[in-house]
């Protein structure tokens, strides 16, 4: 592993009135160059919150959260930015945009307030069209594409900041299968050929188990479980925290895990431990 | 690049056609002669005291009014946004009506109390606007606006509805706008003010593109954004402020300018803000010229004017954006 | 706020209104009976004494008819003569309050011919009290009024007194009227915006008998809204404003100073109600206008 861009360390955030519940409560956590980690949970667990913390979006309420060993809420906006490349849950441009403007943007923090793009800028662009595979996709309109393909044109941008870390919120969500399986197998090449730092906040455990090498599991604000897949998950685990039984069936060593029907809920089922 | 040619051009134009018409007839060889000192003493006074300050004002006023316009609409995500949803042509209403009302007695009276009635209703639809801390909530500014400029135009009417007729007629035909009390003296006030803001606002360019991607992702690409809209927000109200001070209340510059022009340069702002400036201010300094003239001695409220190109105009991009 | 502000705009060319009606007699149809400014008949059958005035030129006219003694209220604006401010005032004249005028028990209420006190006088009609409406903007509409309000209080010998007096001292004043040498004035009303006094007024009526000519004469309006360069072009030699003073310092401004008469100072201010509507206090009003002017010249 390489060095540690997000550190989180006993991180707490909650919203509204102190004695209200914490979104995010006690959190430690690291992310590294070269590492993808991952962050799954239910709805309401303190992903996004966590994200936002240790990308200064929040400042935390007890505890740490550092990005390139500062506290990420006193970095300035613009020089976070031409170190993170954040593809956020939403994003809907309010006006007509082209795919290659969409991802000049990404330039955006390293140009000044006035003077056309430079020639770097260009290139850059261009590379990360490339390196995403939508440089075929450059003059179409945005409102035009398909989820999978604004994805990958979002990553694009990310790219062309030339960031040394990657953070995906809920990236996937609306993605049919294969353009799924194309954002999860590109980020991990970004991140393991490229040296970057990567965080992925998703649903699907089952992905997540099979791309990241750090799996944080959270429950109601807290990481119950921080390690490799194999080594944390387990249907007990699962169970607790999504409310469901499930039952365990590996992958190639990797953990899956297979929500059961009613029907299927006995004792003596394969594989439970 | 020919396009920006042509938009120089027509601002050029604008301005000789301030210059050259009038209720007072000068022919055009008067004109020229009065640029050049050749003319007598009435034809200068009008040509280089009152036409010349009065279409180069007019034009920094619609110039101002455009950007504020365009920067409004970035920054509340909005594209029905106009400079005055701001509330504050209601308090410059009120402060000037105040002023009219009470019969103060200095030249500079009206101006300074409808200043300092924008200035008060801005103070007061920021304060309305700021949720938690010092988070400026875009969408409750727009409605903080319209709430505050409808007190305003509520006392307003009160205080019309005690005062004499004439009085009345007298304030609101200010209200209504117009480049009357424009002289050089006006002119280099406006200028030195205005400079401030309208560079605040082109500065703050790249950002504005950003922010039509929301507001998280223009965080994460490098945009402060609670700097930004508090900068916006200030900048362009102070800028409004003067121009309603200085000319009343002029709609649909601010409004309509922005759309046109991206129909021909796009929606990114380091074009657009300069595009829009030249517009508006073209658009501005023949709605005045036309104020003056068509009903020649009568001066109609430039306000009027506006109105009427600008409906017709704001009907055709709504009908371009339909389809 | 604007559709309120343009209801109030209504009120303007009504209270201004340019119609110049013909010197003539008190139209009578068969029966002996009259019509008054807003066309409406009359009806004299009933003797009036306690009348409520909503017009200042109205309270004059009764108070010079010597029947001052039998109006009831006045407007807030009716300050002349003296004794009619011992009069209770029963607020605008425009838009009045009923409540207020009907506590004076009138038995005539006489309105301003204006389009916005027509629900009024409907209001007042409906209880059975006498209304009649009148305009009086420029001379020719005094004598107008004055011989109806004659025929209502019983003064008429006293009216056709007061006419006969004013026709003579009007005709006496057309006729020594300076030929030469005549001023060129602006008649100024407001700065910003300028607004200024054309012909169809009161104001500029009283200009031209005492002897100078309205640089705006060629516009059949009370007022109109022009450009400063509209006044330069017509290069008036004075400048006269009405009891405004305030007005003397306001224009003290960069592009004012392009008008040399303003830039020069040469202003003229008239002081006085008579100066604000027809009244037969006018002719007197004309001859210090006149002696004013002639010092200027």
């Amino acid at each position: 592993m390489g060095d540690v861009i997000f550190e989180a360390r006993g991180a707490s955030y909650t919203y509204g009135r102190v004695d209200d519940r914490p979104a995010v409560r006690d959190v430690d956590l690291d992310v590294s160059t070269g590492e993808l980690v991952g962050v799954v949970g239910p709805n309401g667990s303190g992903k996004t919150t966590l994200l936002r913390l240790l990308l200064g979006a929040l400042a935390p309420s007890l505890g740490q959260a550092l990005a390139f060993g500062s506290p990420a809420a006193q970095w300035r906006r613009r020089e976070l930015a031409r170190l993170v490349g954040v593809v956020s849950q939403r994003e809907e441009p309010a006006f007509p945009l082209r795919v290659k403007q969409a991802v000049l943007f990404g330039r955006y923090p390293h140009m000044g307030a006035l003077g056309a793009p430079s020639k770097e800028d260009l290139a850059a662009v261009d590379r990360a069209l490339d390196r995403c595979d939508v440089k075929s996709l450059s003059e179409r309109w945005v409102a035009t594409l398909s989820g999978g393909e604004w994805q990958r044109v979002r990553i694009a941008r990310a790219l062309a900041q030339n960031p040394r870390a990657l953070v995906l919120d809920e990236g996937t969500a609306s993605l049919d299968i294969r353009h799924e399986m194309e954002v999860f197998e590109l980020v991990s090449e970004l991140v393991h050929e490229g040296h970057l730092a990567g965080l992925l906040v998703t649903h699907h455990v089952n992905l997540a188990a099979r791309f990241v090498d750090k799996i944080v599991v959270m429950d109601a604000g807290a990481a119950v479980a921080v390690g490799k897949p194999e080594q944390v998950l387990s249907p007990r685990v699962f169970e607790q925290v999504f409310g469901w039984p499930v039952a365990r069936a590996d992958w190639r060593g990797v953990p899956q895990f297979v929500p059961l029907r009613v029907g299927e809920r006995e004792a003596g089922t394969p594989n439970q431990s | 690049m020919g396009r920006w040619f042509v938009l120089g051009t027509l601002a050029t134009l604008a301005i000789a056609v301030g210059l050259i018409v009038g209720p007072a007839e000068l022919s055009l060889a008067r004109v020229w002669g009065a640029l050049t000192g050749s003319e007598n003493a009435s034809a200068a006074a009008i040509v280089l005291d009152l036409r010349l300050p009065r279409a180069l004002l007019a034009f920094l006023v619609g110039g101002s009014l455009a950007v504020t316009g365009a920067a409004l609409q970035a920054l509340v995500r909005n594209p029905l946004a106009d400079p005055y949803l701001l509330g504050l042509s209601g308090g410059a209403g009120l402060g000037a009506v105040a002023a009219i009302v009470l019969e103060f007695g200095s030249s500079w009276s009206v101006p300074i109390a409808a200043l300092a009635g924008a200035l008060l209703a801005i103070v007061l639809v920021y304060r309305l606007a700021i949720v938690s801390g010092s988070v400026l909530d875009a969408r409750i500014l727009l409605l903080a606006g319209v709430v505050v400029g409808a007190f305003a135009s509520s006392l307003m009417g009160a205080i019309i509805a005690l005062s004499p007729a004439q009085q009345v007629r007298n304030a609101f035909l200010w209200i209504l706008g117009g480049f009357d009390a424009a002289s050089w003296q006006a002119l280099t006030v406006f200028a030195v003010y205005a400079v401030i803001p309208l560079g605040v606002i082109y500065r703050y360019n790249r950002p504005l593109d950003l922010m039509a991607l929301g507001e998280e992702p223009a965080q994460f690409l490098g945009a402060d954004i609670e700097r930004l809209k508090r900068i916006l927000y200030v900048s362009a109200s102070l800028l409004t402020a003067a121009a309603v001070s200085v000319s009343g209340v002029i709609g649909f510059v601010g409004l309509v300018v922005p759309h046109a022009i991206r129909l021909v340069w796009g929606h990114l702002h380091r074009s657009l803000l300069p595009a829009a400036f030249l517009l508006g201010g073209t658009l501005l300094v023949t709605a005045d010229a036309i104020a003056r003239t068509a009903f020649a001695p009568l001066t109609l409220p430039v306000g009027v004017v506006t109105a009427l190109i600008g409906v017709p105009v704001f009907v055709v991009l709504v009908r371009k954006w339909a389809t | 706020m604007i559709g309120f502000l343009l209801s109030r705009l209504l009120v303007i060319p009504a209270l201004v209104s340019a119609l110049v009606a013909c010197a003539s007699d008190v139209p009578e149809t068969n029966a002996g009976r009259l019509v008054d400014d807003n066309g409406r008949s009359v009806d004299l059958s009933r003797p009036v004494t306690r009348i409520v005035s909503l017009a200042p030129s109205v309270t004059e006219i009764l108070f010079d008819l010597g029947v001052g003694d039998r109006v009831v209220g006045r407007t807030r604006w009716c300050d002349a003569p003296p004794e009619a401010l011992e009069v209770t005032s029963v607020g605008d004249g425009l838009e009045p309050n009923v409540e207020v005028i009907l506590g004076q028990q009138p038995d005539l209420v006489v309105f301003y011919s204006a389009v916005s006190n027509e629900p009024a006088i409907a209001q007042i009609e409906s209880l059975g009290i006498s209304t009649l409406s009148v305009r009086t903007d420029r001379l020719a509409d005094l004598e107008r009024a004055t011989r109806l309000l004659g025929r209502f209080t019983g003064t008429t010998e006293r009216a056709d007194s007061l006419i006969a007096e004013l026709e003579v001292d009007l005709a006496q004043l057309e006729e020594s009227r300076p030929r030469d040498s005549i001023p060129h004035v602006l008649i100024l009303a407001w700065d910003n915006p300028p607004i200024v006094i054309g012909e169809a007024s009161f104001l500029h009526e009283i200009v031209e008998l005492a002897g100078a000519r309205n640089v705006f004469e060629d516009v059949d309006r009370p007022s109109l809204r022009v450009s400063i360069e509209a006044i330069v072009e017509r290069d008036p030699d004075l400048v006269l404003v009405t009891a405004d003073s305030a007005l003397t310092n306001r224009v003290d401004r960069a592009e004012w100073r392009a008008v040399p008469a303003i830039r020069d100072q040469r202003f003229f201010m008239v002081v006085g109600n008579e100066y604000s509507r027809p009244s037969f206090r006018a002719p007197s009003a004309i001859r210090r206008l006149r002696s004013a002017l002639e010092e200027w010249r």
